[in-house]
C-alpha cells in the first residue's frame, strides 16, 4: 500500500478564437479496489460549468460546453489517492477479449503470434501474458518520434519502433489472439513526467497489471486514470468546436509524489 | 357490403398514373447513393391494395408483440447482465464481433427499458398461407410514410373503395408514434434529428414530424450543455429536448463517444443519454439484436425471456458457424439464399441458384473461409400480389413491413408498407432495388 499525491495538467491553445466548443475529459482518476482518491480537485480555465458521468468502462466523464469565444482551454488537476496492487480490481467486460479498432492484428502481427504461440510453453494465463510482453518488448525498440496517436498495433509492429501507447496496442493485440482478455490502460507513473500507459489483463478471476514499454509488472507507483478496449476509450480529452482556427496545440505536464 | 378475402381483391383503387403523379407532386422521393452519386427516385406506388384479412392479422399482431417484447427483453439483457450469454442459449462470439453491439451503451437502460420504440419487421407469406419472418429492423427502419400518404391519396382518388370495405384506418399511426416518443420522454420538447434534405428517407422525417407536431432538426441546432439536450431557438434562446427520434446511426450519433470525425452528430449526446435527461428512439446499440446473424437466435430468445412458444417462425436458417449446419448448407447451396450479415438493404443478398459452378466453387470457399459472416435460408415460395403494369395485371414478390411500437405497451399498426419486386424473377424487393410499393389494408372483420 502507498500514499502516492498526483498532479497533471494540459493547455489546448487555439491559434484563433473558437466557440461552441464541447468537451468530454477523463482526467479524474476512478475509484476501484486498487486505488482510494484520498483527494481530488480539477479545476477548468476559462471557467465553465461541468457535469460529471461515469462511462461504459467506468471512466470518470468531466463533460462542458464553452459557448462563448476563446483561444483556450486549461485544466489541471491534483490530489492524493491510495493505491494497494495487494487488492484486485473484478471489473469484467467480456468486450475486452475481442480485437478493437486499434489492436486488430494484420497478417504480420497474426504470424509474429503464430511463432509466440510455438515457443511459449508456459500454461497459466500471467505466465502467458509475461511471455509474451516479454518477447514483444525484444522485437521493439522504444523509440519517440515515429508514431502518433492514431497508429495502429499493426503499424507501430511494422515500425519495429513506438512508445508506451503502441506497446499496449500491441501486446494487447498479441493477449487477445491468445485468448487472454486484456484492457488499455492510461495514467500516471513515476519516472515519466508524461502520461504512461499499459496493459491489464484477465486472469480468469481478476485483471493484472502489466507494464510492456518497460517489460515489468505494474505496482503501487502506478496510478490509472482511465481504462478501455484501447486508447480510443482513454483519450484524456476529446472536443468539438467551430471556428477558423488551424492547429490545437497541446501541452502536457504531470508529475507523481 | 363486398366481403374481401386475402389475394382475391385484384382491383386498382384509382388511377395509378394520378396517384404517382400527386405523390410526385408532393415530393414522395426515396434518395439513393449509387457508385458515390446521390439520385432521388420516385417509389413507384401500385393501385392494387393488399388486403390482410382480421384474422390474419389477429395472429401476425400476436406474433408480432411477442417477438419485439423479447427483443427489448434480449437488449436490456446484453447491455447488463448477459444471462442469455452466460447460460449459453446465444455463443459469445455472436453479440461481440457483430458489428451492432457497442460496448459504450453497457450499463445504459433507457427509460421504462425500452430500446426498440419503432420495430420495422419484414415479414413474407408464402403461398401456404404461412407467414415467416424475414428479418427485424430495430434502428431506425424507415417506410411507414409512404402507406400513410398512399392511403391520404387513394382516399381522395378512390371514396367509395373506403366506404365499401372495412378497413381499419391507418391514421392512427401519428397517435401512436407521439404517445410512443412521450412514454421515452424525459422532460422537454419531441424532436425528429434528420441528416438533412440528401438523406435518402428527408421526405419521411419532414412527414413525420409535420404529423406528430414535433420539431423537425438538425444537428447544427442542437447542443449539450450541462447534459441537457438543446435546441437553438431564432431568437438565441434554447428549448430543452425531451425525446429525439433520430433518423441517423448510432455511429455518427456523437463524435465525442462514437465515430470523432462525424460531422451530423452532436457531441456529449451519449452523457445527456446517459444521464437519463434525454430519450433517444431507438436506442444506441440495437443493431446487436438486428443483426442477421442474431436472427436465428430470436425464437429461443422468445422462450427464454417469455417462456413462450414463438407465434410467428423464422424463415428455416442455417448458420455456417455451427458444424452440423455448415454441412447442411455445403450440401444444398445451390437451393439456399445466402446473405452476408453484414450487409443491409438487399445488398449482400446471394441466391445459389443464380450461381455459375465457378462462381459456387468460390463462394463455398468464401464461406469456409468466414463462417460467422454468412447465414443461409431456405428460400420461401412467397405468395405472388397482384400489380398493375401498363393495361395488364401481373403477379409479383411482395412482402411486408410491419411496424411495431413499443410505448406503455407494444402495438402494432393496422397497416404496413407492403413493397414488391418489378422484376419477375427477382425475390429482393427493397426500395434501393429499384421495388415499388402498396398500401396495406387491414380488414376489421
Amino acid at each position: 500500500m502507498k500514499r502516492v499525491n498526483f498532479y497533471y495538467c494540459a493547455k489546448l491553445t487555439f491559434d484563433d478564437y473558437v466557440h461552441n466548443h464541447s468537451f468530454a475529459l477523463r482526467v479524474i482518476p476512478p475509484e476501484s479496489e486498487t486505488q482510494r482518491l484520498i483527494s481530488c480537485s480539477l479545476n477548468i480555465t476559462p471557467y465553465v460549468s461541468t457535469q460529471q458521468t461515469v462511462d461504459a468502462f467506468g471512466n470518470n466523464v468531466t463533460a462542458g460546453y464553452l459557448k462563448g469565444d476563446h483561444r483556450f482551454l486549461d485544466f489541471e488537476i491534483k490530489g492524493a489517492a491510495q493505491v494497494d496492487h495487494a487488492k484486485s480490481r473484478t471489473d469484467y467486460m467480456p468486450c475486452y477479449l475481442y480485437q478493437s479498432q486499434y489492436t486488430k492484428p494484420d497478417d504480420a502481427l497474426k504470424s509474429f503470434y503464430g511463432q509466440i504461440k510455438q515457443e511459449c510453453t508456459a500454461d497459466s494465463v500471467s505466465d502467458r501474458a509475461k511471455y509474451i510482453c516479454g518477447a514483444l518488448a525484444s522485437r521493439i525498440v522504444y523509440e519517440k518520434g515515429h508514431t502518433d496517436t492514431d497508429t495502429t498495433a499493426a503499424q507501430a509492429f511494422a515500425l519495429k519502433k513506438g512508445v508506451c501507447q503502441d506497446f499496449s496496442h500491441m501486446l494487447i493485440s498479441l493477449l487477445r489472439m491468445d485468448g487472454i482478455a486484456a484492457r488499455y490502460i492510461a495514467g500516471l507513473a513515476f519516472c515519466d513526467g508524461e502520461t504512461h500507459s499499459w496493459v491489464e489483463f484477465w486472469t480468469g478471476d481478476h485483471w493484472e497489471g502489466i507494464d510492456p514499454a518497460n517489460d515489468c509488472p505494474v505496482n503501487d507507483d502506478y496510478i490509472v486514470i482511465s481504462q478501455g478496449r484501447d486508447f480510443r476509450d482513454c483519450a484524456i480529452d476529446r472536443g468539438v468546436m467551430f471556428g477558423s482556427y488551424t492547429k490545437q496545440l497541446q501541452l502536457v505536464r504531470s508529475i507523481l509524489t | 357490403m363486398v366481403q374481401l378475402k386475402q389475394g382475391q381483391f385484384m382491383q386498382a383503387v384509382g388511377n395509378a398514373a394520378e396517384i404517382n403523379e400527386l405523390l410526385r407532386r408532393y415530393g414522395v422521393k426515396f434518395g439513393i447513393y449509387k457508385n458515390g452519386v446521390f439520385n432521388e427516385q420516385f417509389f413507384p406506388f401500385d393501385p392494387i391494395p393488399r388486403v390482410i384479412t382480421a384474422e390474419d392479422f389477429g395472429s401476425i399482431e400476436k406474433g408480432l408483440v411477442q417477438r419485439v417484447n423479447a427483443l427489448n427483453e434480449f437488449l436490456y439483457d446484453i447491455y447488463h447482465e448477459k444471462k442469455i450469454v452466460r447460460d449459453g442459449i446465444v455463443p459469445e462470439d455472436f453479440i461481440y464481433i457483430s458489428k451492432g453491439y457497442l460496448a459504450e451503451c453497457e450499463g445504459i437502460t433507457p427509460k421504462n427499458r425500452i430500446y426498440s420504440h419503432i420495430s420495422g419487421i419484414d415479414l413474407v407469406q408464402a403461398k401456404d398461407g404461412e407467414w415467416y419472418i424475414l428479418e427485424d429492423n430495430l434502428r431506425i427502419p424507415s417506410g411507414a410514410s409512404y402507406p400513410l400518404i398512399a392511403r391520404e391519396l387513394t382516399r381522395i382518388a378512390a371514396p367509395r373503395a373506403f366506404e365499401e370495405n372495412n378497413i381499419v384506418d391507418n391514421r392512427g399511426y401519428a397517435e401512436l408514434l407521439k404517445e410512443t416518443m412521450e412514454n421515452a420522454n424525459c422532460g422537454g420538447i419531441r424532436a425528429i434529428l434528420t441528416p438533412g434534405r440528401y438523406n435518402a428517407a428527408y421526405f419521411e422525417h419532414s412527414y413525420l414530424a409535420e404529423l406528430t407536431g414535433s420539431a423537425l432538426v438538425q444537428n447544427d441546432e442542437l447542443f449539450v450543455e450541462d447534459n441537457i439536450l438543446y435546441h437553438r431557438t431564432y431568437s438565441g434562446g434554447k428549448t430543452r429536448i425531451g425525446v429525439l427520434y433520430r433518423r441517423i446511426s448510432d455511429e455518427y450519433l456523437d463524435p465525442l463517444t462514437f465515430l470523432p470525425q462525424s460531422l451530423i452528430g452532436i457531441p456529449n449526446l451519449m452523457e445527456a443519454y446517459r444521464s437519463g435527461n434525454v430519450g433517444i428512439v431507438n436506442a444506441p446499440g440495437n443493431g446487436v439484436a438486428d443483426d442477421k446473424g442474431i436472427y436465428y437466435f430470436v425464437p429461443k430468445m422468445i422462450k427464454y425471456y417469455l417462456g413462450e412458444e414463438p407465434i410467428l417462425k423464422n424463415a428455416p436458417t442455417y448458420l455456417p458457424f455451427y458444424e452440423e449446419d455448415m454441412k447442411y448448407v455445403m450440401d444444398n447451396l445451390e437451393k439456399l439464399v445466402i446473405k452476408d450479415v453484414a450487409e443491409a438493404g438487399g445488398y449482400g443478398v446471394v441466391f445459389g441458384s443464380d450461381l455459375t459452378k465457378e462462381r459456387l466453387e468460390e463462394f463455398r470457399k468464401t464461406i469456409i473461409a468466414e463462417p460467422r459472416r454468412f447465414i443461409a435460408q431456405e428460400v420461401i415460395d412467397f405468395l405472388d400480389l397482384p400489380i398493375v403494369e401498363g393495361e395488364e395485371t401481373v403477379m409479383r414478390k411482395a412482402d411486408l413491413r410491419a411496424f411495431v411500437l413499443s410505448g406503455e405497451k407494444t402495438r402494432v399498426w393496422a397497416s404496413g408498407l407492403t413493397r414488391f419486386s418489378r422484376n419477375p424473377d427477382s425475390f429482393v424487393v427493397n426500395s434501393s432495388q429499384g421495388g415499388g410499393f402498396k398500401d396495406t389494408w387491414v380488414l376489421s372483420r
